[in-house]
């Protein structure tokens, strides 16, 4: 139950008889009196004639999926099965970061009818939304008191990271099919197969002749080899404490996911096949198997659920892992963070079992704020921030040094450039055969 | 925002209407929300119990106040110890008519009314002035007064004193009044009055030391006024002791009308201007009233909240340079210059290195002389700005993260080389 302004309104009406008819404290009491009794019996006459919220019969129509950054519609179908007409305000309540806001819709249903009320949610975070329950308040034809009753009618939106990186995509997957047809010279290695014969065009290095096809034709013909195909990309993220760390406003996990959905489109388009593993202690998401646009629909929606984990990465048990998902010599690719020399001790100890088998490139998003601190040197305060950041960034060059040491590759970059530079460290070690 | 498609939909359900969507039906809204006879079935038995106690509550204080109701003393319709309420039963079921009253003004009126009035008088907080007990003594022809005090005495009988205590034992009458030879004895202790020396027409009766008595009684030609230095000869617990109640009874029952008076705070004259209350128009109290309700009201109208409180996990929000700002913060409070120089230094020169065209591990000399070379400057001042210079205070340490940064930037000029973007080490 719950009264409206107009009750509150009327109630303090009641000055002005009080005022007009009171001129002794006993006839103001009893005008008092009088008054309290009409708006309470107007009040309660408005609340039995009001319709039952509880005769609502509710229908969710809702889309499974939304990227984050767009926008969605919820619709929900309100069907009086009552016998009294409805004029209710209607609240969907949605999880804050649903974007929903503070949704309050009026509606008038008249018996047996049905109305649909659409709200337009605009998520403000990955992960799955949830909806559980639609509250409506059914006001009097008087507008004095409403009946209130919350509904239950569950709903769910799985809101997927945004891969903005995506815009990254064609330049690389241009640079890639250039890997395509190269002759020998330039890119011919382990890594590279045979791709087709053509004729020879000037410029082209005379050792890539093949005599035994140009003795077929007329033609002097060469042969051109293409990068290597059905390789294996196994992309690891480490979703333990340090990945909840916030630099530029966006979690270190979010910029891992970016960076491997661009990275695994790539490789998917280059013909590789691509694992995903989201790892801290326990496998919080794993993709395996798939290919082409199903690969990522399936990444990102196991992405979407995954949150930073507060416990430390158990890095000893990365190896058997990559064992489970591969036994075949692939290039793994950890995205975690490279801080300090002592927190990296479980990764170093751990690479050369990876960098045995496997083309081992650990990614990593640094701060780009410590960059700029760096270099402001203004006061005291500056001087010895410039200092500390510096020294923040020596650390990272020394464990990346250590990394290196151990043979396996890394990448740092700052949030928005992690993904095309970890795209780019891909089509370098693919141009040259490594993996 | 929101937005409202009004208008019937007739068609198929929504469900089979929209493709793309999966709709989650719920075909009868379940209420979270309990009705009101689910809410009492829940909330019955509390609601029970809190009546209950309340009930045990009232019932308790009703049985206890009857017994122990603080009204009064001697009131007419007091019960209690102190009160006087079995004696004026008593008189009323004799045929005496009692009437009580609480103002000067009331007992007056009641005399009034009356042939031959008897007035008990009985001023426990002293309201009455001096004049008024004058007044009052005139209202009837037999004035009792219970437990007189000094403006009582010198008003009534300024001859009486007090007399103290009584010591001990039961007096007899040792007067002529009718009244106190038909009462014989008093019970024993008490108050008393003195008589002093000269005084004429005052009689003691129950004399119960050297000139101390029990009851004075002034008899003029037609008003006779009697004063009993102690209540207990009227209270409810000590009236049948003795003969306190032959006394009491034959003092206030001699006439066929009784006036019961005890004065009350309405007695006293009131003095300066009239008081705020009086001042105020009636209509004000109400007002007040309905203005709280409608503060009342309101809290419920934008405290009622629209529906559950909806929850949700959110994450841990940590910035990634909490680290670096701490250590920048331990160097400042701890004064590292030298400390916070050599990081800078060592930044600075795996950069220069890299301008300078020399390898990741080449030497620090190697290193000052490429940069003296390139920069066209001195090496032994390279040398100092790089390695030497100690700072003695903060002065030199800004100078020098200046000379450093410059050095830098003169390196660079000379090298042309792009400024340093990516943090890829």
């Amino acid at each position: 139950m719950s009264v409206t302004g107009r009750f509150v309104a009327l109630v303090a009406l009641g000055v002005v008889p009080i005022i007009a008819f009171g001129r002794t404290p006993g006839t103001a009491g009893t005008v008092l009196g009088l008054w309290l009794l009409l708006v309470l019996g107007a009040g309660t006459l408005d609340l039995t004639l009001a319709g039952s919220p509880r005769s609502l019969s509710l229908t969710r129509s809702l889309p499974a999926r939304v990227r984050l950054g767009e926008t969605v519609t919820s619709d929900l179908y309100l069907t009086n099965t009552g016998s009294r007409r409805l004029r209710a305000i209607v609240r969907d309540g949605w999880q804050p970061s649903a974007g929903a806001g503070n949704n309050r819709t009026p509606v008038l249903i008249p018996p047996g009818e049905r109305r649909l009320v659409s709200l337009r949610l605009a998520p403000s975070r990955r992960g799955e939304r949830r909806v559980n329950q639609v509250t409506v308040r059914s006001n009097g034809p008087l507008g004095l008191w409403a009946r209130q009753a919350t509904l239950e009618c569950p709903g769910r939106l799985r809101v997927l990271p945004p891969f903005n990186a995506r815009k990254h995509l064609p330049s690389r997957i241009t640079r890639l099919k250039e890997l395509d047809g190269r002759t020998s010279l330039l890119v011919r290695g382990q890594g590279t197969e045979f791709d087709s014969l053509r004729e020879y065009v000037r410029g082209d290095d005379v050792r890539s002749i093949d005599w035994r096809a140009t003795a077929r034709r007329d033609d002097v013909m060469v042969r051109t080899w293409r990068p290597e195909r059905d390789r294996r990309v196994v992309i690891l993220i480490d979703s333990g404490r340090t990945s909840a760390a916030r630099i530029d406003d966006e979690p270190r996990l979010d910029t891992a996911f970016e960076a491997s959905l661009l990275l695994a489109a790539l490789a998917s388009r280059a013909g590789d096949h691509v694992d995903f593993i989201a790892y801290d202690r326990r496998v919080r998401g794993r993709v395996q198997g798939a290919q082409g646009a199903e690969l990522l629909s399936r990444m990102v929606d196991a992405m979407a659920v995954i949150d930073s984990e507060l416990i430390e990465m158990d890095w000893s048990a990365v190896p058997g892992q990559v064992r489970a998902v591969t036994s075949q010599r692939a290039l793994v690719v950890l995205v975690t963070s490279i801080d300090a020399a002592g927190a990296s001790t479980a990764l170093l100890s751990m690479l050369p079992q990876l960098t045995r088998r496997h083309t081992v490139v650990v990614a990593s998003v640094t701060d780009p704020t410590t960059l700029l601190a760096s270099w402001q040197r203004g006061n005291r305060e500056e001087i010895y921030r410039a200092a500390a950041a510096e020294r923040a960034m020596l650390d990272v060059a020394r464990v990346s040094a250590a990394i290196r040491l151990q043979g396996a590759d890394v990448v740092t970059a700052s949030p928005a450039d992690l993904p095309p530079a970890l795209a780019d460290r891909y089509i370098a070690l693919k141009a040259a055969g490594l993996l | 925002m929101m937005t409202r498609v009004p208008g019937t939909t007739t068609g198929p359900a929504p469900a089979q209407a929209t493709d793309a969507t999966t709709p989650q039906a719920a075909l009868d809204a379940v209420s979270a929300t309990p009705t009101l006879r689910v809410a009492f079935r829940r909330s019955g038995f509390w609601v029970a119990a809190g009546v209950g106690a309340l009930l045990v509550a009232i019932i308790a204080s009703a049985v206890a106040g009857g017994r122990a109701s603080a009204g009064p003393p001697l009131a007419a319709d007091n019960a209690a110890q102190s009160g006087a309420m079995a004696l004026v039963e008593v008189l009323r079921d004799r045929g005496v008519t009692v009437t009580l009253a609480d103002t000067l003004k009331e007992a007056t009126a009641a005399a009034a009314g009356s042939a031959d009035p008897t007035l008990f008088y009985f001023d426990a907080e002293g309201y009455l002035t001096r004049d008024q007990v004058t007044t009052m003594a005139g209202l009837a022809s037999r004035t009792v007064v219970a437990d007189p005090d000094f403006d009582t005495l010198q008003a009534l009988a300024p001859g009486v004193g007090f007399g103290g205590l009584a010591a001990s034992g039961s007096p007899g009458a040792g007067c002529d009044i009718p009244a106190a030879v038909q009462a014989d004895s008093l019970s024993p202790g008490g108050k008393t009055l003195t008589i002093a020396v000269g005084a004429a027409g005052l009689t003691g009766c129950f004399p119960t030391g050297q000139n101390a008595f029990a009851m004075v009684a002034r008899g003029d030609a037609d008003r006779t006024v009697t004063l009993v230095a102690d209540t207990a000869v009227f209270s409810n617990d000590t009236v049948t002791r003795g003969g306190n109640a032959a006394l009491a009874l034959n003092l206030l029952g001699a006439g066929g009308d009784l006036v019961w008076y005890l004065p009350t705070f309405a007695d006293v004259a009131r003095t300066g201007p009239p008081s705020l209350g009086e001042l105020t128009p009636g209509w004000v109290t109400p007002t007040l009233v309905l203005l709280v309700l409608v503060a009342l009201a309101a809290a419920v109208w934008r405290g009622r909240r629209f529906g559950p409180l909806v929850a949700e996990n959110l994450p841990v929000t940590v910035r990634a340079s909490e680290t670096m700002e701490g250590r920048a913060r331990l160097y400042a409070r701890g004064n590292a210059r030298l400390r916070a120089l050599d990081a800078l230094r060592v930044g600075s020169l795996q950069r220069l290195a890299e301008k300078a065209g020399l390898s990741r591990l080449a030497g620090l000399d190697e290193v000052v002389l490429a940069v003296a070379a390139a920069t066209g400057r001195p090496p032994g001042a390279v040398r100092s700005t790089l390695v030497d210079a100690v700072p003695a205070n903060d002065r030199d340490l800004v100078a020098l993260s200046d000379q450093i940064q410059d050095l830098e930037r003169a390196t660079a000029r000379a090298t042309t080389s792009p400024p340093p973007g990516r943090m890829d080490p």
